[in-house]
């Protein structure tokens, strides 16, 4: 298993409950997505699984291994793993040239080789001409784009990916989503993918998981039964995809009403 | 571009202007109005009159590499310090919590204030106009590399972490040059508290320097000569400024502001 989480329960200062006894498990190449309504942890669980809550605030009882290997069983340069934030999180004073030779950088490659790897995977995305800009200079969608490369460059295993595409706005996220599983089908990887929009899990993921509201739980456990390659526009109005839809969104709605009327 | 233009322009306009309203009401055209006493204030072209004399006897040349030595020394080194002890601190936590009431009430006296003791710690010569300048700076820099580290942004924090990134690549890639952005962003603000410092160490006592020369020429009722100073600080100001300008927009110019207005 690239990701495994057993009984898994995370509290904010030993009282808030975010995550509740969660076990799931995503095998090696396998696109996982995760689906659930706003503030039932998914954020919280990604950030457990790659070892970045702060424990001073932060209890995480159960067991998560990478490749089998627990949190003091492994460093964070064996988990190999790879995190596509919401924001994302480029370092505003270097150009997106510096920003994707980020984790190249870290793991101490020589210049001539990070140099040639970033700039044949900013051409692949679509950023050639922009190598020089400052994130600031750049829209969202390259920003996003960019924030993807960077992550890919240095080839981790696993790939945790928060709402990627959220802050993007509709046809951009499609165009994304597109190349994203382009990426995917040519060299498999683990990626386990946040969403709150059920189509997108759909349409990338080969399982979707639905959580409930706070404290999240996993709730159902879906197959996407549909082959790959997918065609991430034509998916959409297929009757397969709908059916799809609807089925999951049987779980998914209760914990949106439930979620709304609990804030309210 | 033809706006820029028109602006600059009107600001010039505007600079001449004032000069030429001061010269009319100083006794200045032949116009013969004097509406304020030439002891009080006096008369652009007759202070402007004073440059010859101030720079044929070496005075002005000395005068202005003194104040600009002590104010680029003390601006220098309260930088160095500043942000050296910002960081020391901010690192060692626990430290820091002890530490700020004494630095926050250090702050807040009038850094100038100071200055009487310095001269006999430092003397009369430029080391007591640089420990001022130093002083006034250390402060701006050392609570701006404070802010700094305190507002390092946790999702690159995490960004480096999760790559597996050492505390050395953390300083390196996410606080360092967090730190830098907010000294720079306040590197206008210390090199005038620098020349300020400089120059009010000089009044205080000093042998050399356009502050002492100043608070000379006023103790002699020297108006025009005070004014000539006065002039020449303002001019060394903006320079000073200006320059600071430049270089901040330079080394921050990934950022979306510094790349914008004036
Ligand atoms: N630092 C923290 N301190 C206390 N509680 C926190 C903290 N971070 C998150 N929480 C709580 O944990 C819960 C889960 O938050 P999380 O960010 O994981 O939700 P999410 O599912 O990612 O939501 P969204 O879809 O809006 O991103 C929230 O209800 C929040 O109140
Ligand atoms: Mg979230």
């Amino acid at each position: 298993m690239s990701v495994s989480c057993d009984r898994v329960t995370i509290r904010f200062r030993a009282s808030v409950e975010a995550v509740s006894d969660v076990s799931l498990d995503v095998a090696r190449g396998e696109f996982v997505a995760i689906v659930g309504p706003s503030g039932c942890g998914k954020s919280t669980l990604l950030n457990a699984i790659a070892d970045l809550l702060d424990p001073a605030i932060c209890e995480v009882t159960g067991r998560i291994e990478i490749d089998g290997a627990g949190r003091r069983e492994r460093t964070r340069r064996d988990a190999n793993l790879g995190y596509v934030f919401q924001r994302d999180a480029l370092l505003p004073w270097q150009t997106l040239l510096e920003n994707t030779q980020l984790g190249l950088a870290i793991r101490g490659i020589g210049k001539e080789r990070r140099l040639a790897r970033a700039r044949e995977l900013i051409a692949m995305a679509g950023l050639a001409g922009f190598e020089h800009y400052y994130p600031h200079q750049v829209s969202g969608g390259m920003r996003q784009r960019a924030s993807l490369v960077r992550t890919l460059a240095y080839e981790p295993q696993t790939i945790l990916m928060d709402e990627p595409f959220g802050a993007l706005d509709a046809q951009n996220r499609m165009v994304l989503q597109a190349e994203l599983l382009k990426i995917w089908q040519e060299t498999p990887r683990t990626i386990l993918f946040v969403t709150h929009d059920l189509a997108e899990a759909i349409v990338l993921a080969q399982r979707v998981i639905v959580m409930s509201r706070r404290p999240g739980r996993v709730k159902a456990v879906h197959a996407i039964d549909l082959p790959y390659p997918r065609d991430a526009f034509a998916l959409r109005g297929s009757a397969e995809f709908a059916r799809l839809e609807t089925t999951i969104w049987q779980a998914l709605r209760d914990e949106f009403r439930l979620a709304t009327e609990t804030n309210a | 571009m033809s706006r820029t233009w028109s602006l600059a322009l009107r600001r010039t306009a505007l600079i001449v202007a004032i000069f030429v309203l001061w010269e009319a009401v100083t006794g200045g055209f032949g116009l013969g109005i004097v509406l304020v006493s030439p002891a009080i204030l006096a008369r652009p072209s007759s202070a402007l009159g004073e440059l010859g004399p101030y720079a044929q006897s070496g005075l002005l040349w000395r005068d202005l590499s003194t104040t600009l030595t002590e104010a680029m020394v003390g601006l220098v080194l309260g930088i160095i310090g500043g942000a050296a002890l910002g960081l020391g601190l901010a690192y060692l936590r626990g430290t820091s919590e002890v530490v700020e009431p004494v630095l926050v009430s250090l702050n807040s006296l009038p850094r100038i204030a100071v200055a009487p003791i310095l001269l006999p710690l430092f003397g009369l010569g430029i080391a007591s106009k640089i420990a001022l300048s130093f002083f006034t700076v250390f402060f701006v820099v050392f609570f701006n590399t404070y802010l700094g580290i305190r507002s390092v942004d946790p999702e690159l924090v995490k960004a480096v972490q999760v790559m597996g990134g050492s505390r050395a690549h953390l300083a390196r890639f996410v606080v360092l040059p967090s730190v830098f952005s907010w000294i720079f962003a306040a590197l206008r603000t210390s090199v005038s508290f620098a020349l300020t410092g400089a120059v009010v160490g000089e009044f205080v006592g000093a042998s050399a320097g356009l502050g002492y020369r100043l608070n000379i020429a006023a103790g002699l009722l020297d108006t025009k000569r005070v004014y000539l100073i006065l002039l020449i600080l303002m001019v060394f100001a903006v320079t000073l400024v200006e320059i600071a300008k430049r270089v901040e927009a330079r080394l921050l110019r990934w950022r979306p502001s510094a790349t914008l207005g004036t």
